[in-house]
This record gives structure tokens, sequence and C-alpha cells, in this order.
């Protein structure tokens, strides 16, 4: 489903952040990608959806071949795919409801069909009874189940979580890893990074472990 | 809701939501287009009634034919059935030779108080020709007076031509003005809107690239933007030819009866339906290139990441 061969990709001098990195990772697969700051994780996650570009090697996503991918048709691509940041990514100044259905708006959906989708992603994140709310007025782990509910909301066989429990304390990140584990139950692939050790401790997923832009395990 | 409508109200309501948040930006915007489409519209007034005065004025220009002393009556008929055939010409009123010299006296004893006698009488006779009314009048009379001097009998032909001709120069070099200012203030015009819309991307910036994250096309993205400038076009034009319109009616009260006398039956008048309308939409294109010029740079540099 996922493949990256021998990906190099610089951001300039000094050394690659990605240095012929070569990947499989299965349909349905859960998978940690987890290496100290600067090990290249973000930058697999974001060459995955299509956010930068790379100088050498192929990145097959569900046969689409991204690096060939003509910029205007780049949202087929992301449409595969939910993406899941540390910082959430919320807007402000809608409140949660209307920030999870922004979700399905940009891929013009109608919208009695954009208000049921909405409403059941929210329940499934336990989030309903703070539909009205703004972002501001959350706790991060509501915040981030508020990110976790657009990125499942459209039912994308892929979810690409780039330290999703970075800025939350640890009762908090392993519910969140149990919302990851139960979308991954209904089909979809996870590729979640990071460097919490706590969060990879129980050993139930696959987990690729980078340095330097390199793989030093898969 | 089909997805063409769907995808139309979504970029209509994020256009007016980028409106809301960039409230004090758009209206500076409308205001500067305004005011330069406000520019551009007086110099269109003036154009037009200059325009209306030359047609008012050829309209009243007279066409004299002087005739040879010894013109024989039979081309003396020829001209005459010329004239009457001709159905652009209103009346014809022939003074001959005694009448001439007669009113020349007479206009002269008048004038300086003494009586004119030279012994003969040098004065030519002579057709005094009005035109009916038309909008092309000066370019009909001088092909007539063209077509009239080269007839056999016909001393001279003359209709004030000189300075018909000067005062169609002087319209063709408003033309050439009008169309320069109106290239300049289009030009800045654009730089202007294009980095309203910048500054109202850039203030969104993150929702944009959320919107690009999750899936959205680049039309998506692109279309707010673009409808907002052409709004900006829209808007600016409007109230500038509101206000021009509430100037020119107040205008209109005030001179209408001293520009009466100074040419007859000419009114005042405002820029034509069909200008009005090409204003409106020059001023809705110009928002919408400038639009399109801030959209495509700034996806531009997205895609170039």
């Amino acid at each position: 489903m996922i493949q990256l061969f021998n990906v190099i990709k610089n951001y300039g001098s000094g050394k690659p952040a990605l240095d012929d990195v070569s990947l499989k990772i299965e349909k349905g697969e859960f998978v940690f990608l987890t290496g100290p700051s600067g090990a290249g994780k973000t930058t697999i996650l974001k060459i995955l959806f299509g956010w930068e570009h790379f100088e050498e090697g192929q990145v097959l996503v569900q046969g689409i071949n991204v690096g060939k991918l003509e910029p205007k048709n780049i949202h087929t691509l992301r449409r595969s795919m939910g993406v899941i940041f540390q910082d959430y990514k919320l807007l402000p100044n809608k409140t949660v409801f209307e920030n999870v259905a922004f979700a399905q708006e940009v891929t013009n959906r109608d919208r009695k069909k954009i208000k049921f989708k909405t409403w059941e992603a929210l329940k499934n994140v336990g989030l309903t009874p703070k539909k009205d709310s703004f972002p501001p007025q959350l706790s991060g782990g509501e915040q981030q189940r508020v990110a976790i509910a657009r990125a499942m909301v459209n039912t994308p066989p892929i979810i690409l979580a780039d330290e999703p429990t970075g800025n939350l304390d640890q009762e908090i990140s392993i519910e969140i890893l149990k919302l990851f584990e139960e979308i991954n139950q209904n089909g979809a692939t996870i590729i979640f990074a990071t460097h919490s050790q706590e969060i990879l401790r129980p050993g139930k997923h696959r987990v690729i472990v980078l340095n330097r832009g390199k793989v030093v395990s898969s | 809701m089909n997805s063409v409508t769907q995808a139309l109200s979504t970029s209509l309501r994020t256009t007016v939501s980028n409106i809301r948040a960039n409230k004090q930006t758009f209206l500076i915007s409308v205001m500067t287009i305004a005011i330069s489409i406000g520019i551009l519209g007086v110099f269109l007034i003036v154009f037009f009634n200059l325009n209306a005065l030359l047609t008012s004025w050829s309209q009243h220009v007279q066409l004299v034919v002087y005739l040879d002393d010894d013109i024989s009556p039979s081309l003396k008929n020829e001209l005459e059935d010329m004239f009457k055939s001709n159905a652009k010409i209103q009346s014809m009123e022939e003074v001959s030779k005694e009448r001439a010299w007669k009113e020349f006296k007479l206009n002269q004893r008048n004038n300086d108080g003494f009586e004119m006698d030279l012994g003969f009488n040098p004065l030519p006779a002579s057709y005094e020709i009005r035109f009916k009314s038309s909008n092309n009048g000066s370019s009909l009379i001088s092909e007539f007076a063209e077509q009239v001097r080269i007839k056999q009998g016909v001393e001279s032909v003359e209709y004030g031509e000189k300075w018909i001709s000067r005062f169609e120069q002087f319209m063709v070099v408003c033309r050439v003005f009008l169309l320069g200012v109106g290239g300049l203030l289009s030009l800045g015009l654009i730089l202007i809107i294009s980095n309203t819309i910048r500054l109202s991307i850039y203030s969104r910036q993150d929702e944009i690239e959320l919107m690009l994250l999750i899936g959205a096309t680049p039309s998506f993205v692109k279309i707010p933007f673009l409808l907002e400038g052409i709004l900006q076009g829209l808007a600016g034009s409007l109230v500038s030819l509101g206000f021009m319109g509430a100037i020119y009616t107040y205008l209109k009260d005030v001179f209408q009866p001293s520009m009466e006398s100074i040419a007859r039956g000419l009114d005042l008048q405002f820029i034509s339906q069909p200008f009005l309308l090409i204003l409106v939409g020059i001023s809705m294109l110009i928002g919408f290139i400038a639009s399109y010029i801030s959209t495509y740079q700034y996806m531009h540099v997205l895609n170039k990441k």
C-alpha cells in the first residue's frame, strides 16, 4: 500500500533529511515511526501527503506515484489520507462541529451528508457535548480528539499522525492511542510518528526506527 | 444540490467570510477603485459633453456655395437640382450678386457709418444650404462640399471646415488621453487590489494550508479570492458611478440653463449606458486579474516546497 524506494531528501546544505530511505507498509497495518528529533519522521509523513518534494527515489501510495503527481492533482492523494498534527491545526474561529465539517466541505460533499458524518465522527471520539465549543475552550486532549475526528470523517484508508500525543500527558496519550487502534481495527492503515517510549512500550505494533535520515530498524 | 452549486455556495460563503475578516482592507480597496473609476468617469463625462457640443455645432453649420460670375443658367439649374435631390439637405436659399452687395453695404453702413461705392459689384452670387440634424453631420457636409467644389460654375465652397477639423483633432487627442489615463489607472488598480488580496491570503494562510492538507483542490482555494477581487471591482465601480450620478444630477439642475445659452438645445450629458456597463465590466475584470495574480503567486510558492 505504501512504499518508499531509496528516497533522498535535502533541505539545503548539510546532511540529507532522508538518506536512501526504503520502506514498505501493508494495507491495514499500524506502524510507529520513531527516532530522535531530526531523524526524519515528519519529513517522511510530509512526503507521503505530498507537502514536500524529494530529490531522489520513488514513493508509491495506493498505487499513486507521489513524485510524479502534478500539483493540480495532489488533492486526489490527500483525499486518500487523514493527517493529524502535534499542534492540532484546528481553526480557532470555527466550532468543533465546523472544524470537522470543514474537511468534508473542501471535498464538496452534500450538506446533509456532511452533518450526518460530522455527528458520527464526533460521537466516535466522544465529543458530541462539545460540538458548539471553540478550540481555545478545549483541553489539549479534546483538541487532539477533534483533529482525529476531522482526519477520520472522510473515512480515508490511511491515517498519518505526526507526534499526535506530543503535547499531552501520559494518561490522555494512552486514550488517544486507543482511538487510533479503534480506527485501525476498522481497516485504516495508521502511520504514527512518536518519540514517546510510553506509547511504544506495549510493543503491539511494528516500529520503524529512524536516525539522522536513515532507517535503523524496521 | 449538485456538486457545482454546492462548490459555488461554499466559495461564496468563504468569500463573505474573507471580506468580514478583512473589512477594513476591503473597504480601503473599494474606495481606491471608486476614486480611480471616478477620475476616469469625470474624463468620460467631459469627453461626452465635448462630443455632444461638436455634434450640436456641426448641426448648425451652413454650407455656402459661391458661384462664378459667368455661370450659365443651365449649370445653375443643374446645381439646384443636385441640392434638391439630396435628402440630407433641409433648406436652400439663393443669394444673388445684387442682394449680397446690398446686404454687405448695409452691414458696412451699420458698423462703420459710411457707405461704400466701388462703381462695380465684387461679390459673387451664392447658395446658402442648411442640413438636417444627424450624428455624423460634419463628415456629411465635408463629403458634400467636395462633390460641389468640383462642379463647373462653382467658384468656392465655405463651411468653416478649419475649425471643425481642429475640433475633431482635439477630440482625437482627448480619446488618446482617455485611453492613456485609463490604462495607467487600470495598472495602478491591479497593483492595489492584488496587494489587498495578498493581505487577505496571508491573514488566512493557516486555513488555506489546512484546506490543501485535507484535500481541497487548488481551484477550491482560489475561487473565493477571485470572487473577492471581482466583488471589490464591482463595489468600487458602483460606489463611484452612484456618486458621479448624484453630482451629475446636481450640476445638471444648476448649469443646464447656462449650457443651453452656450449651445442651443444641448443637454448636459452623463456617461452613456454602454460605457457605464463597460466601466463596471473593466473594474470587475481588473479585480479578477489582480486577485488571480496574487493567488497564482501564493499557490506557486506553496507548490515549490
